[in-house]
């Protein structure tokens, strides 16, 4: 009898793992393609091709994978959802929310989630969930935050040895530092991705924001008129014009060159730093976000994946399956992209305590990232205190922050000025975009 | 053959080796140009977004937004300046230069072929050589002028060791005129040395044994006769400029602040990255009146020199 019953079990187990194999094996002929930005830290893409083959393998689907540069994404998407034909995934840095009624619905996955890895992070739901429909326009996975990075040796000597903390900490010893060696800040103030970030992260920690979180305007305030005052001062004190023509590439450049004393940026400038000179990089500390009066609100852009509506059947199938298991193997992602991308599900990623507590990739000391840990608790991204809506995505699309600090920065304005014009401009964004029925508030 | 061009054989017929001759360039215009350019004006009146493209007709709505938009009206500004002074320089520049190279030297073959290498060269591919060379920090033409003691502690030019090209309001303007202009003036010459070829060497004969020295044949004799060619040449620049996003979304992304986002680099932002494509399409429309009113005043202007 025992013999039978094992016999049954085994028939049991069999049945079930051809079944579950069934059922998770697509048809032949499924192939699904990515279009990606090229990963700012490059073992991340060598680690990525490898598994999305593997995955492939497993699930007998053909991945295809293309790269292009972050910036040119949002036009690509457009041209393929135009064309009504193109790749079956899109990773997106910046807000997606514009192109929502091209894109499928992702709700289904985002509880899948939830159920299978626990709770999201809230900055992850507001840059992927769009309330006024009530759908999520893509799959937030991960995101990375942009943090202090400051010279140990100059801050020291300007008698801030953990560097500043506060943005009153940063106009001081940014400026005692520049009046002595000549090294300014490297804060930039044009219209490209880390000047976006950088300056939201000032204008929410004056208190300032584009709109309240139930998506009404709340740009022309005194909050807002405060910071912008704050940057022009720390511009002309400690910053060279260099900073008006900030790229994507500057923070890197300089942090390599050694040539500024703080910039705000996620760890991929450290890493290339960390990779020719050891030296130099020791030198760098990290600080979480500054505090301004109104608390220290840390940005981070979400990375995450969307599906355009041309995508059908199995692919769609694969396509959805793909971005889930993804999340499932997210320490590798953490990992292989060197503590760049953090988890929007904390839970899939046990490790990412202890990598912060000792830098698996040689950091000097080890514990340099865990000075970072308490950001993560409460990061904001695009939109914050409300959701990354099309409205938000289009005043990113059209660099009205950063032109708004700049030209005061620059004394072409005054900052009551500059914010009643930017302010203006964002309430007809709004307006349009709200007739359209794709964001909420007004009242 | 006939006096309608008709004649023994399909190929002798004038008409059908017209029309032949003219399909491609046709076929080119419709779907490359006509297109497109319908699209837009389908786009501009609609509420059409990039994540929908049904077409709900909505009047001049779009445009009235655009025009209200204190951003348009200062970038709409900024383009016609960047053209007009870039067409300048281009026009003098182009004049000298053709000149210079219709006249016999050593080296002359060479020296045109260098020369046409700025407009043979791919748009994208000479900006990020100039973004190098414009770079906020590391451009070589700062490195040699501070070499030269003009930059730098006590420098003539400035005390930063940089100029920052790209980030000082004055000078990103000034650079893209620059660069734009660069880039056009081969056009523009090469177009000019054709019309100072087709000029009758009798004319310049008659006009040599008259005594007519150098300069008074080049601007009694030559220039009026290659003024329909000329205007042509100035034309084609401007449109090409007008229109271009390519330079400032390389070499500056339209800043700082502004100072330097024409209107296609606008129409863009608003369109495709802010996701707004009606609104974007409005903008880029607005150019269209501009230039037919400029296009139609030259080639009338191009007409009556060719009558006298």
């Amino acid at each position: 009898m025992k013999a039978i019953g094992k016999l049954a079990v085994v028939f049991l187990f069999m049945t079930l793992t051809i079944a579950s194999s069934a059922q998770s094996a697509f048809p032949d002929g499924t192939a699904i393609s990515l279009l990606q930005w090229r990963h700012f830290v490059p073992r991340h893409d060598e680690w990525f091709d490898g598994y999305a083959a593997e995955w492939g393998a497993v699930n007998n689907v053909a991945v295809q994978i293309d790269r292009v540069n972050f910036a040119e994404l949002p036009a690509t998407l457009a041209a393929e959802l135009e064309a009504g034909a193109g790749h079956t995934i899109i990773e997106l840095i910046s807000s997606s929310a514009a192109f929502v009624e091209g894109l499928h619905d992702l709700s289904d996955i985002n509880q899948r989630a939830l159920d299978l890895y626990g709770e999201q992070l809230q900055h992850c739901r507001n840059g992927s969930y769009l309330p006024a429909l009530g759908v999520y326009f893509s799959f937030a996975h991960g995101y990375f935050f942009n943090h202090g990075n400051y010279d140990i040796a100059l801050w020291t000597q300007a008698g801030f040895p953990k560097g500043p903390q506060t943005y009153a900490d940063l106009l001081a010893g940014g400026r005692a530092i520049y009046e002595v060696t000549g090294i300014p800040l490297g804060i930039g103030l044009s219209p490209e991705i880390d000047s976006e970030m950088a300056l939201r992260e000032l204008l929410w920690s004056f208190g300032g924001s584009i709109q309240d979180e139930n998506e009404n305007v709340t740009l022309d305030s005194a909050a807002t008129i405060a910071a912008v005052s704050y940057m022009a001062q720390l511009q002309q004190q400690a910053m060279t014009a260099e900073v008006f023509g900030w790229t994507g590439a500057s923070n890197n450049q300089a942090l390599i060159a050694g040539e500024v004393s703080f910039i705000l940026n996620p760890d991929s400038a450290y890493r290339s730093l960390q990779n020719v000179d050891e030296a130099g990089a020791a030198n760098i500390g990290f600080t979480p976000g500054l505090a301004g009066p109104a608390g220290a609100i840390a940005g981070s852009f979400i990375n995450s994946s969307v599906i355009p509506a041309y995508v059908s059947g199995d692919e769609l199938r694969a396509a959805k399956q793909f971005i889930l298991d993804l999340s499932a193997d997210y320490s590798d992602a953490t990992y292989h992209s060197e503590l760049f991308n953090l988890p929007c599900f904390p839970a899939a990623v046990s490790e990412l305590d202890t990598w912060l507590e000792s830098d698996p990739f040689g950091s000097v000391p080890a514990d340099k990232f865990a000075v970072l840990k308490p950001a993560l608790e409460g990061l904001a991204t695009l939109g914050y205190p409300g959701p990354s809506n099309p409205a938000i995505g289009q005043a990113y699309g059209e660099h009205i922050i950063p032109n708004m600090f700049a030209q005061v920065a620059l004394g072409a304005t005054n900052a009551e000025e500059a914010v009643a014009q930017a302010a203006q401009r964002v309430e007809e964004i709004f307006t349009r975009w709200r007739e359209k029925g794709l964001i909420g508030g007004g009242q | 053959m006939n006096l309608l061009g008709l004649g023994k054989y399909p190929l002798d017929n004038r008409r059908l080796i017209g029309a032949l001759f003219l399909t491609p360039a046709l076929l080119y215009i419709l779907l490359l140009v006509g297109f497109p350019f319908v699209l837009s004006i389908a786009f501009g009146f609609s509420d059409v977004t990039v994540g929908n493209t049904d077409l709900s007709y909505v009047g001049f709505r779009n445009f009235l937004n655009v025009w209200e938009n204190d951003i348009f009206r200062q970038v709409f500004e900024t383009t016609i300046r960047f053209t007009l002074l870039s067409q300048i320089f281009i026009l003098i520049f182009a004049n000298i230069l053709a000149v210079i190279f219709t006249q016999d030297f050593t080296g002359k073959w060479f020296a045109r072929f260098i020369f046409i290498l700025p407009w043979a060269t791919p748009v994208s591919l000479a900006m990020i050589g100039w973004l190098w060379m414009l770079d906020t920090k590391y451009s070589p033409i700062d490195y040699l002028l501070l070499q030269m003691g003009l930059l730098g502690r006590g420098g003539l030019l400035s005390d930063n060791r940089n100029l920052f090209w790209l980030a000082a309001p004055d000078l990103a303007q000034i650079s893209v005129i620059f660069v734009q202009v660069w880039r056009m003036t081969p056009l523009a010459t090469v177009i000019l040395m054709a019309g100072l070829s087709s000029i009758p060497t009798d004319i310049l004969d008659q006009a040599e044994v008259d005594g007519s020295r150098f300069m008074r044949t080049l601007l009694q004799i030559k220039l009026p006769l290659i003024l329909p060619i000329m205007v042509i040449a100035l034309l084609f620049s401007m449109i090409t400029m007008f229109g271009d996003m390519t330079v400032v979304y390389v070499l500056t992304r339209g800043g700082p602040v502004d100072y330097t986002r024409v209107l296609g680099l606008y129409s863009f932002q608003v369109g495709i990255e802010g996701g707004n494509l009606a609104q974007g399409a409005a903008i880029s429309l607005f150019a269209f009146p501009l230039l037919l009113a400029m296009a139609i005043f030259m080639l009338r202007t191009a007409s009556r020199a060719e009558v006298r």
